[in-house]
């Protein structure tokens, strides 16, 4: 220890890593061989870098494939730099001087963490380490015997070390850990034995069970939300969300001072509750349509990728069958010429062998250009069927809104007759009921009351043009995605199809000129 | 003559017939003949002398022996029925004759009847008594068309000596069995025999055939295996068009060339019709000038099936030559003279002048069929008549006796041996046998005699989980298939196949996939020392390996099919197709150990390693990558050899197990076997004896204490109060006083142990100084016995002691409760 503070702190630089890469590389012979090419820092599984008096990590982000990383027995302050090796599954932080965790957010396959030795206070910014299944933070500063309850979350962890740590004084430490933690099944190095455990069980059951309780709870909140959020997106699928209430009509009046206003005037609220019974009934229809043309839209899109995959599926295996048929026959014949002594019939067997190739490629192509074609006629058919389909879907919806716009202009009309009789009533004096001073305000001329009239009436056409302009614009956009991106992936398809083609003929051919070279050399 | 009159005027009808069917057969046909006689510009001399040639070719071909000769039968060991006639027999020969007289007498113009050739011994025997009717063994022969197939297909068929005659002699069927040929009549009476002991209502017929039907010629019958069946064309049902379904690619031929080529299809199809025709309109001109000289004088002799016996709707006739059926109608039957089966003869006295269309099987009509023995069977009577005898029934009892007075004479039995076919000369091809209860759960053993296959089958437990084991040879090495239960096995073999060279292994449910296993050996090298052969494996030349797409994996490093050429070390791995790829990667490791020119060992060369990548990736380019993954194939190649070498050690075991377990035969015994399972059967009897022993103690617990004080009392009577209460307290002292006995006969024998004691060791005192050793010691070992004892029956002692107050009060507490005295001792308690 008192050696290691001496030392002057040193910096991760590529020196550093390229010798250790370098140590800890492949021996014997392989080992040669990595000399001879050098190693990738992406290709190295596993890096120890103890006792190098490191002071901050850096400089790893190159380690792509890392799975195993000791830092042990170094200097380090912060946890950092580490980003990068998400599939890191083993890291070794010992005997450091970190005094908060953080920096492991990204490093979701992490199993085994070793944190001994450190000046850690608390326990958390664990969350992202699903896996975790062997956590040391013996040697720390943990003092709180109740945030152990946060590692409950961790459904894998089975070994635990926290001695050397504040808590690990607490009479009750040992019973404490294993009732609230009873998957575990080694503490401090020390196998936990059953009889220890039913004894911790009954003697914090109480606690215990208060707290499964409320996570119990939570979850079933969780999951609540989590359907509630699927179901949404589904409505959100098919355009319609939101349309199964009074969702729509509410926010009509959500906005709507004058509405309001108006809507406590007498002979209004029966209007109000039939209109909205209208209103939403025609929601509900809306509704319904759209969930059930956007099965049908999925019906669609399945049987149509459902046949396209056949095609192509079908296309394959003849495919592989000719490749398969031409490899045997190639194999066949170039042993035949590597055993031929005569050159001339050498030559006449590689010239047959090229040709064979070229016909295979050629009906290789052949193939992929029939499919091509099949494949675009197919296509064509489904883009004008499910434009089709949405074309038909917002031709319903547009009727359908329209009602609801007749429905608004008839309660509109009803509402602005009811408003002038009371101004009538108003100016006659004849008005029986107490009005709220703000709505008699609006009684003031008949100018006022049209026009307060008018603008409810105008927010709530608004309201309904948003909504079915949202719906339209999102359904074509929806479609053309859809197309669009099925003609790219047809393209791509036949992309790396040609590629394959190509390449498989390359191969052959680099074969066969490989064995021209070979002959022509000896 | 007149015979020989009737029999041109027969050929002229014949030709007048062919003739008038020629002229039917139309102008053009004619024309054609025209044509071709035009055409043969031969002299008429040449004609002759082609006829004459032809002539002869056509006697030398059918020059067979016209029928086997005497000497080659052998007759003495032919049983007496056979060298002589009966009295019976004789009697019947007699009648025959007179018959025969009569016949010819009131007939002169038919030809003489076929009554009693002579048999094998020289013998004239009558026809029916030749008939013997069999029902042969086989249930393959109980049908007329296999009893006739059999015939045809057992028999070879010899001409008739004179093609106009009846033959002279008629053997009997065991002779012709024996020999195995014989002529149409040999034939007919030997399917005869089979059909009626098979209970058809059958006959020998004796008549006139044509000449195809008479030399077994079938040249003219469409060939049965030219016949097709009609292919029912069933149209697979097509799966409606669905939608998005892509369309099948566009057809690109030229439609002009396909009609074209229609055409020119059509046209050869046309051409060749044509030629066919002519070709048959040729073969019939030449039958047609073909006609028989002799049709409708050639004798042949058939078999009559009537209608009635086993089901047979309607009357047929069999030819036995082809063992084919043909209606009563057919062209080929050109007429009866006679027919007969065991019991009777009749004569046919209808006219045979359109073959024998219009002949009636009606043999109960004696205008129609003339019997020889009078009402021997009860002929077969047309229907009305039938009804008539129903009901006359009074008559029928009434004419019995007369009936029988009438019935001047009975067929005799026939003189032929029983006729057997003995399977003798059959070669069993293949054996079938099953088995049960085998601890080594063999089910059926398969033995193919032909090929040499052993097929063993095996019930799921075997200790090597063999399912079928087909083998040709025990020995190693050799062609052999075994299968096992895959499920029970740890390595997950299903089935490994082996020839001499090669071993192949399936495989399936492995953590590793493999599915596959294909070794070829090279030739055995061989030892210097050669005790050791066993522990000699053949050398392994190649591997192949083939595995489950592993779905752990990616494809392209999932292994699909590696090759170790051994010899060459080459190691060649192809790796599955991806799922979007028609290619698949490809890689090939040649390990050649090569010294460069500073005679450095060379570790890895690029050209050590030709790969395809279907996409090419940057580590797998890296020679480290390839030195690595080649070490490791390195290693799996060992592994796999070994593998080989534990296979071959199996195999090696199995058979060994195998032959032991064939030799044992050790059977197993079901649980539920009581009878066999030894195990059970202890067990069994263990359970029963406790259940005796329980018993008699019941018994002795139930033993009636009270029986010896009832016994003392008058019989029959009811128990008085005062009986029941003396009867208890004799019952009590009684008991009391076998206790106190009890206790007195141990405390008399303690007394008496411890006297004995007391004696000894007073004598031992006494003697002490003049004792030997040894009976020191007997006197030592006596005092332990004796101290034994007297503990032991201090002990007992004691126990009575405590036990007989308690067992005194469990009698009283009984005695209370004994049925027949608790009424009467209630008042006491």
């Amino acid at each position: 220890m008192h050696q290691l503070c001496d030392m002057e702190p040193r910096v991760m630089d590529d020196d550093m890593l390229k010798l250790a890469v370098g140590e800890q590389g492949p021996r014997d012979e392989a080992g040669q061989l990595a000399k001879q090419e050098g190693i990738l820092f992406k290709d190295v599984l596993s890096l120890q870098l103890d006792f190098q008096n490191i002071l901050r990590i850096d400089n790893l982000w190159q380690f792509e494939n890392l799975r195993k990383l000791q830092l042990d027995n170094n200097t380090i302050e912060k946890i950092e730099g580490l980003e990068k090796l998400t599939r890191l599954v083993w890291l070794d932080l010992s005997f450091n001087n970190i005094e908060t965790i953080e920096g492991l957010d990204t490093l979701v396959n992490l199993e085994d963490l070793s944190l001994f030795n450190n000046r850690i206070a608390k326990i958390d910014s664990l969350d992202a380490l699903v896996k975790l299944q062997v956590l040391s933070l013996g040697n720390n500063r943990i003092g709180n015997l109740m945030k152990i309850i946060y590692l409950r979350r961790f459904k894998d962890l089975r070994t635990l070390s926290l001695a050397g740590n504040p808590i690990a004084a607490a009479e009750d430490y040992r019973m404490f850990i294993c009732a609230y933690l009873p998957d575990l099944v080694y503490l401090d190095f020390r196998r936990i034995d059953d009889h220890t455990k039913e004894l911790a069980e009954v003697k914090h059951q109480y606690s215990t069970d208060e707290l499964k309780h409320q996570e119990n709870l939570m979850q079933a909140r969780l999951e609540d939300e989590q359907a509630r959020r699927e179901e949404l997106e589904e409505h959100k699928a098919a355009f319609v969300e939101n349309l199964n209430g009074s969702f729509l009509f509410d926010s009509m009046y959500a906005e709507d001072v004058e509405g309001s206003k108006l809507a406590s005037l007498p002979g209004v609220a029966e209007l109000m509750e039939t209109y909205k019974d209208k209103f939403v009934i025609i929601c509900l229809n809306i509704f319904e349509y759209g969930l059930k043309q956007q099965e049908k839209r999925k019906a669609e899109l399945d049987t149509f990728n459902e046949r396209v995959q056949e095609a192509v599926q079908e296309n394959q295996a003849q495919g592989r069958h000719r490749t398969a048929e031409f490899e045997e026959k190639h194999l066949l014949s170039l042993s035949t010429i590597r055993g031929e002594s005569e050159l001339t019939d050498i030559e006449t067997k590689i010239a047959d062998q090229r040709e064979d190739i070229a016909e295979l490629s050629n009906a290789l192509m052949t193939l992929e250009m029939q499919l091509v074609e099949q494949l675009e006629e197919t296509i064509n058919m489904f883009e004008r069927n499910i434009v089709d389909l949405v074309e038909l879907f917002i031709e319903n919806v547009q009727s359908l809104m329209a009602q609801c716009r007749d429905l608004e202009n008839h309660h509109h009309e009803k509402l602005l007759e009811i408003a002038i009789n009371i101004l009538e009533k108003i100016v006659k004096g004849e008005l029986d009921e107490d009005l709220p001073d703000d709505v008699r305000a609006l009684f003031v001329d008949k100018d006022t009351i049209v026009n307060a009239v008018g603008a409810s009436h105008d927010m709530h056409l608004l309201k309904i043009d948003n909504r079915e302009d949202e719906l339209v614009t999102r359904v074509n956009s929806w479609c053309t995605h859809l197309v669009d991106k099925i003609h790219k992936d047809e393209m791509t398809r036949n992309r790396r199809r040609v590629k394959e083609i190509n390449q498989y003929g390359d191969h052959v051919q680099g074969e066969l000129d490989s064995l021209e070279c070979g002959d022509i050399l000896d | 003559m007149e015979v020989l009159k009737e029999k041109v005027e027969e050929e002229e009808a014949a030709e007048r017939e062919d003739a008038a069917e020629r002229a039917e057969r139309g102008e053009k046909m004619m024309r054609l003949m025209e044509v071709r006689k035009e055409e043969t510009t031969m002299t008429q001399e040449m004609l002759r002398d082609l006829e004459r040639k032809l002539s002869e070719i056509e006697v030398s071909i059918p020059e067979k022996p016209s029928t086997f000769t005497k000497d080659t039968i052998d007759i003495s060991k032919l049983p007496l029925s056979y060298k002589s006639n009966t009295p019976k027999e004789e009697h019947l020969l007699q009648v025959a004759d007179n018959f025969s007289r009569q016949y010819s007498l009131l007939c002169p113009d038919r030809v003489p009847l076929f009554l009693h050739p002579l048999n094998e011994c020289e013998v004239p025997k009558f026809v029916s008594t030749t008939i013997r009717p069999t029902l042969m063994p086989y249930p393959e022969l109980y049908n007329w068309d296999t009893c006739a197939q059999f015939v045809s297909d057992f028999l070879a068929m010899l001409p008739l000596p004179d093609p106009l005659k009846p033959p002279s002699y008629l053997y009997s069927s065991t002779t012709v069995l024996k020999h195995q040929k014989g002529n149409c009549f040999d034939f007919s009476t030997l399917l005869c025999s089979m059909l009626i002991g098979a209970g058809y209502d059958a006959y020998c017929v004796n008549g006139y055939g044509s000449q195809d039907l008479c030399h077994m010629d079938l040249t003219r019958e469409v060939c049965p295996l030219t016949v097709k069946p009609k292919e029912t064309v069933q149209e697979e049902e097509k799966a409606p068009p669905k939608k998005y379904a892509i369309k099948p690619p566009r057809d690109l031929s030229s439609r002009f060339e396909q009609e074209q080529e229609m055409k020119r299809q059509e046209e050869i199809k046309a051409a060749e019709e044509k030629r066919w025709r002519q070709e048959e309109e040729r073969l019939m001109e030449v039958d047609s000038a073909k006609t028989d000289p002799l049709h409708g004088l050639r004798v042949h002799s058939w078999v009559l099936v009537l209608s009635g016996k086993r089901e047979v709707p309607e009357s047929f006739f069999i030819d036995p030559f082809t063992a084919r059926s043909y209606s009563t109608q057919d062209d080929n039957f050109l007429g009866i003279e006679s027919l007969w089966n065991h019991k009777n003869y009749w004569i046919n006295m209808q006219d045979c002048w359109n073959c024998c269309k219009d002949l009636i099987f009606d043999l109960g009509d004696p205008v129609m069929w003339e019997y020889l023995l009078l009402g021997t069977d009860k002929p077969l009577l047309s229907p009305a008549e039938e009804e008539d005898n129903g009901a006359n029934d009074d008559d029928d009892v009434e004419n019995l006796g007369k009936e029988d007075e009438d019935k001047s004479f009975d067929m005799p039995n026939s003189w032929v041996e029983q006729i057997e076919i003995s399977p003798e000369g059959t070669k069993t091809l293949e054996i079938k046998e099953w088995y049960q209860n085998r601890e080594d759960m063999l089910e059926l053993k398969h033995i193919n005699k032909t090929t040499g296959l052993n097929i063993d089958y095996f019930k799921p437990g075997h200790p090597q989980a063999l399912r079928v084991h087909s083998y040709t040879s025990m020995q190693p090495e050799m062609d052999r298939v075994m299968e096992f239960y895959e499920k029970a096995r740890v390595d997950g073999l299903i089935k490994r196949e082996e020839t001499p060279k090669t071993m192949t292994e399936y495989y399936q449910g492995r953590p590793d996939f493999l599915s596959y296993r294909h070794i070829n050996f090279g030739p055995r090298v061989k030892k210097l020392v050669l005790n050791s052969a066993e522990s000699n494996p053949r050398p392994v030349v190649k591997i192949i390996e083939r595995f489950f797409r592993n779905p752990a994996k990616p494809a392209d490093e999932d292994v699909a099919e590696r090759v170790f050429l051994i010899l060459d070390e080459r190691i060649q791995l192809r790796y599955h197709c991806r799922e979007d790829h028609i290619t698949a990667s490809k890689r090939e490791f040649l390990r050649r150990t090569e010294v460069d020119s500073k005679g450095n060992k060379i570790i890895m060369t690029p050209d050590m390693c030709i790969s395809f990548e279907v996409e090419p990736m940057e580590h797998t380019k890296k020679l480290l990558y390839q030195y690595e993954a080649m070490m490791k194939l390195k290693n799996e190649e060992k592994l796999s050899r070994h593998q080989a070498w534990e296979s071959e050690l199996e195999v090696l075991e199995i058979l060994k197990l195998r032959e032991e377990e064939e030799e044992a035969h050790v059977l197993t015994t079901s649980i539920y076997d009581t009878k066999r399972n030894e195990k059970s059967k202890e067990y069994r009897e263990a359970m029963e004896r406790v259940m005796h022993e329980e018993h008699l103690r019941q018994v002795e617990a139930q033993l009636d204490y009270l029986a010896p004080f009832l016994a003392q009392l008058p019989p029959g009577e009811k128990l008085t109060r005062w009986q029941a209460v003396r009867l208890k307290d004799e019952c009590l002292s009684d008991f009391k006083q076998r206790l106190i006995n009890k206790a007195n006969l141990i405390q008399a024998r303690f007394e008496k142990e411890t006297q004995e004691l007391q004696k000894q060791q007073q004598w031992y005192q006494e003697n002490q100084v003049t004792l030997t050793p040894e009976d020191e010691d007997l006197y030592l070992s006596y005092c332990s016995q004796a101290m034994f004892r007297i503990r032991i029956l201090e002990q007992r002692l004691n126990r009575h002691k405590e036990l007989a107050p308690l067992k005194y009060l469990a009698l009283e507490e009984k005695l209370y409760k004994d049925p027949r005295l608790v009424e009467l001792l209630k008042v006491f308690v």
